[in-house]
């Protein structure tokens, strides 16, 4: 049973790169990659979680009550407002091959050429 | 490759990972008993030692506060990006109103949609600086605030239409804003190097615990990055909302949906 967050982490790593894997489009490409990234999240969350362990704020609870790890949380809060950016970014790119292609179906587009 | 061929190199390539994988999951700690030591000792000493309750954003900010600026220009570079890629993309022929898919119907907005985003768009806005406003004490930060504030622009574009958010959202505001946050940020890390100790050294009084204002040099920081997420993802939301101007070859209708059944 406790080998269950990890299983459900590498199952949605697996379903993002399947998806990657077989996309015919750039924008669901990118959800996939987001998905992906979802992974990690569930990984570093289960990782720091303490079982009857309260939060990692000290504000209801006095200092010294069992708590989380906030290490992790800490990682993947800075890692969501990132990941939001780069997705963006991707969105971006994804914009100017419509625009350069025509199209958004990553097997239908050629490789670049060298000058 | 073909189509075909993909998922089945795939599934090799999943069944050659999949024993490692088992044996990974099997070595890690067990759910529920982390082993970290280092999550830990923060939880035991950063109460007392910085006043601060919120753990998370003593991490985020002191603990590891170099990292923080490593990812808030992460954040910068990525939006640079962005703004560059769409910027070079479109050509200087836009007029200053929404483009229009030739042959689809225009819908006015809904009174209910225009009423629900009066409402909401100023409590969304103070509710953003509020959560970042509080990074300290409760849970919150520059991160989830400085998020929760740019998405309160959106409500600006979806309640008042094309011309308004281009109006009431202007470029060099953000621009402004989030470049701020970064020069805050570092800023706050120089401030301790220029009295002689070590980059982000933590110089300024602490306070007290679950205030406010709690946490010292923490408190510059997180208003350097409220301002840096804030400022960032609105220039995106800008950005990609500049996709959609009309040409000035079309005819575009500068009152954005909003004509005929309201005078």
């Amino acid at each position: 049973m406790s080998v269950l967050p990890w299983v459900v982490a590498a199952w949605l790593f697996g379903v993002g790169v399947y998806g990657i894997a077989t996309s015919r489009n750039y924008i669901h490409l990118i959800g996939c990659l987001s998905v992906c990234q979802s992974a990690t999240y569930v990984l570093l969350l289960g990782i720091g979680y303490d079982w009857g362990a309260g939060p990692p704020i000290f504000y209801d609870h006095p200092p010294g009550t069992p708590a989380v790890d906030p290490i992790v949380q800490a990682l993947v809060l800075t890692d969501i407002v990132v990941g939001a950016t780069v997705s963006a970014l991707l969105l971006a790119m994804a914009l100017q091959v419509h625009k350069r292609e025509g199209t958004l179906d990553p097997q239908e587009i050629k490789p670049l050429k060298g000058q | 490759m073909s189509p075909k061929l993909r998922p089945a190199l795939l599934a090799l390539a999943a069944l050659a990972i999949l024993p490692g994988f088992w044996r990974v999951a099997c070595a890690l700690p067990g759910f529920g008993s982390p082993v970290s030591p280092y999550g830990q000792a923060v939880n035991a000493l950063l109460p007392e030692m910085r006043r601060v309750s919120n753990m998370v954003s003593a991490i985020n900010f002191d603990v590891r506060g170099f990292d923080t600026i490593g990812e808030e220009f992460m954040l910068l570079a990525a939006v640079a990006g962005t703004v560059l890629l769409l910027r070079g993309g479109r050509g200087e022929d836009r007029a200053d109103a929404g483009g229009r898919i030739g042959g689809r119907a225009i819908v006015p907005r809904a009174d209910a949609v225009v009423l629900i985003c009066r409402i909401c768009g100023p409590f969304t806005f103070i509710f953003g600086v509020y959560v970042a406003l509080h990074a300290m004490a409760t849970p919150g930060g520059g991160f989830q605030g400085g998020v929760v504030i740019a998405s309160s622009l959106l409500l600006i574009y979806l309640g008042e239409g094309y011309g308004r958010w281009r109006q009431l959202v202007r470029e060099p505001v953000l621009d402004a804003v989030e470049g701020a946050g970064a020069l805050l940020f570092v800023a706050a890390g120089l401030l301790p190097v220029f009295l002689g100790l070590r980059f982000l050294t933590n110089v300024l009084p602490f306070g007290t615990a679950k205030d406010m204002l709690s946490g010292g040099l923490m408190i510059v920081e997180n208003a350097g990055v409220t301002l840096a997420v804030a400022g960032g993802f609105g220039t995106v939301l800008l950005e990609f909302m500049e996709e959609t101007r009309a040409t000035t070859s079309e005819v575009a209708d500068p009152d954005d949906g909003r004509t005929g059944d309201r005078a």
